[in-house]
């Protein structure tokens, strides 16, 4: 069942409670309240018609000693006479409560004259048919006789009423109940609205749509626990994204390496399956035996590189205070012979704290990359220079460049801009991985600055942390 | 007139590979590396089959099937894109077939050949000696008789008529006949071998190659 209505049903229930009692209460109120006054006027009336008999009695000619029958009756009929048109009616009896006189319609009662005393008068609501009476009951003495006298007054009027007062509450009951039910079942949609809104989001996050967010539209807790859920979905896509990246990456890296691996085992097996299975020319055997050899080691530059990266990524960089002299004379022996290039090396003294061998690694691929794209002749500029936040490390050459498009991918493992220029220079695609690899373990990354046709600019910055500025 | 085979493949090594062994079995061969130089060649000259690669520079394979589609030109890939919904591509862009690499050199071959036979741009009977197979009919005769051959003693019948005087190894043979991996110590293909010698009455040139497979000897 909805929410909603169970706050609308037990909302009736409630105002049907509250509404039917205080109905019953007021209605009752009022009816006791009449049913009093009639009381007490029943009452006044037994009292002024016993005081009526009594004064009668004492008008009566005194050759009488006790108050005969006949005379007592006679009383009785003048004084209902003396009241009809107020729809009283008496009843007079004697000492053995034999009755005396009695008006029409007087009701037949027994044992009710029994609670009757000198002192106190009584009275019973008596129904009769349909309609309603108080009686009354006294003891008096005149002339000598004990009478007991009862009155009946019709009071159907305040029962009518009463029922009339309950058939019309009922009536306005309904009416106010359905009214309020109408009002509180937009009340109670209207303020669960944010529950449902945030159901339907949520749903729809269950059946895999993560970009959907619920409607914030208010400031209490439905607002907060809205706001906390899309927050709360904010997190989800993101971390599903970065999944979804991840997987994608690993995908990607998985094709890659398979083709990568593939590439060079057709060679070796389709040459060594020739040279098994035919006779072949001399020239032809050699080509064949050399293309088995180069490609084996392309397969073995490539294993050892991703098992270069493995390691590094397991054991992490062992920092060691080093002389940036040390780096760059390093490189001035590999490639200061290389009669291809020009190469220019400038730096300011400093010493930084890092992985000797994984930053030497990293310097040689990103010079050997420059030489790479440099044509022959061409100029390698190499940089170190102090900078606020670290040392920083430049390779600049003026070769062909990197599209821009290209230069997020470029780090990506088996990226190669130019494939086939790349595999004529014997590369595997890994080289930039390997350094973004070894340069995430000092903390740092590689930034690339390129423009095709007038060359790259590679460079990264040890943070301070892992510098140690000489004095 | 030879038959024109154009080989596009980003490694010199496997496009040298694949033109040594078709120029071997009597194709003419042009390799290229570069995908806007091979559709520069296709343009140029008319060629029976292209065997094509998917990674490529400037152009890529699929880019260039789009371009040869109109041409009726068949084309093989020979990729290492080796998932499914890869194939499912080439072929639904209209290859005739799709070889993944690393293959077997034989199978270059066999598939090349019956992409061809497919296109009636090759011989449809094939002989040896005294003997013909025509491979549209499946018919085999020797010296004009015709011989009964099982379906398996055809195949490997066609398969040695097609590489002459090359050792085709017995896993080769097994897995190109048998369709099935080849298990080591199994004599099912020598078994056959020696059925077919004494059908066709090859017991002198169908040679045994010293523990390896068997070499069809003759002369053309």
């Amino acid at each position: 069942m909805k929410f909603s209505y169970k706050i609308l049903i037990c909302t009736i229930m409630i105002m049907a409670a509250a509404f039917g009692f205080s109905g019953y209460y007021f209605v009752n109120y009022i009816f006791e309240t009449s049913l009093e006054r009639e009381v007490s006027q029943a009452m006044d009336d037994s009292s002024v018609l016993q005081f009526a008999f009594e004064t009668a009695a004492l008008n009566i000619p005194s050759k009488y000693d006790i108050l005969p029958d006949s005379i007592a009756e006679q009383i009785g009929f003048s004084l209902e006479n003396s009241g009809k048109g107020n729809g009283r009616l008496l009843r007079l009896s004697d000492e053995e409560k034999r009755v005396l006189y009695v008006s029409d319609g007087f009701a037949e009662t027994a044992d009710f004259l029994d609670k009757t005393s000198e002192e106190t008068r009584i009275y019973q609501v008596l129904p009769q048919g349909e309609r309603y009476y108080i009686q009354t009951g006294t003891k008096f003495y005149a002339l000598g006789r004990v009478l007991y006298l009862e009155t009946m007054r019709d009071v159907t009027e305040v029962f009518k009423e009463r029922a009339m007062g309950f058939s019309v509450y009922r009536k306005v009951t309904v009416v106010v109940l359905l009214v309020s039910s109408l009002v509180m079942l937009f009340l109670s949609r209207w303020l669960t609205e944010p529950i449902r809104r945030l159901k339907d989001a949520a749903k729809k996050m269950a059946s895999g749509d993560y970009r959907v967010r619920a409607v914030c539209s208010s400031t209490d807790e439905m607002g907060e626990l809205t706001k906390d859920f899309n927050r709360m979905a904010e997190a989800l896509e993101n971390t599903i994204q970065n999944l979804k990246e991840e997987v994608q990456a690993r995908e990607e890296f998985i094709a890659a390496f398979s083709h990568e691996l593939k590439t060079p085992l057709t060679s070796m097996v389709g040459y060594a399956d020739m040279l098994r299975s035919r006779k072949l020319e001399e020239e032809k055997q050699f080509l064949a035996a050399n293309y088995i050899y180069t490609e084996s080691r392309r397969l073995e530059k490539m294993s050892f590189r991703l098992l270069d990266m493995i390691v590094a990524k397991q054991q992490g960089a062992a920092r060691r205070k080093t002389e940036v002299s040390v780096f760059f004379e390093h490189l001035r022996e590999m490639f200061g012979n290389d009669d291809s290039v020009e190469l220019r090396i400038s730096y300011e003294a400093a010493e930084v704290c890092a992985d000797t061998e994984l930053l030497t690694t990293v310097l040689i691929n990103l010079t050997d990359n420059a030489v790479k794209a440099s044509k022959p002749g061409g100029v390698i500029e190499l940089n170190g220079r102090r900078e606020e936040e670290g040392y920083r490390f430049l390779v600049k050459d003026y070769g062909e460049g990197i599209p821009a498009e290209e230069c997020k991918k470029i780090t990506e493992a088996f990226y190669m801009v130019d494939k086939s220029r790349s595999r004529s220079k014997n590369g595997a695609g890994l080289g930039l991985a390997l350094c973004s690899t070894f340069l995430e373990l000092h903390g740092t990354c590689l930034e690339i600055e390129s423009c095709p046709g007038k060359g790259s600019c590679f460079s990264f910055l040890l943070p301070k942390e892992v510098l140690n500025e000489e004095k | 007139m030879r038959i024109k085979i154009l080989i596009v493949d980003d490694e010199k090594p496997i496009c040298d590979l694949m033109e040594m062994n078709l120029q071997a079995a009597g194709y003419d061969c042009k390799a290229v590396q570069d995908g806007l130089e091979a559709i520069r060649l296709i343009e140029q000259e008319k060629f029976d089959l292209i065997l094509l690669d998917i990674m490529l520079p400037g152009a890529d394979g699929y880019d260039i099937m789009e371009y040869i589609r109109p041409l009726k030109i068949p084309v093989i890939f020979v990729t290492a894109k080796h998932e499914v919904k890869d194939r499912v591509k080439g072929l639904k862009l209209g290859a005739e077939d799709y070889l993944v690499k690393p293959f077997d050199v034989v199978e270059l071959m066999a598939r090349v050949e019956v992409v061809l036979r497919r296109f009636k741009k090759t011989a449809t009977v094939l002989t040896a000696g005294d003997v013909t197979v025509d491979l549209e009919s499946r018919k085999v005769t020797k010296a004009g008789v015709p011989v009964e051959l099982t379906n398996k003693e055809y195949g490997l019948l066609v398969l040695f008529m097609q590489n002459k005087n090359i050792a085709l190894f017995k896993e080769n043979l097994y897995e190109q006949v048998w369709e099935d991996e080849y298990l080591a110590n199994s004599r099912t293909v020598e078994i056959h071998v020696q059925r077919l010698r004494k059908k066709v009455g090859w017991e002198k040139c169908l040679v045994a190659v010293y523990k390896v497979g068997y070499r069809l000897e003759c002369e053309d």
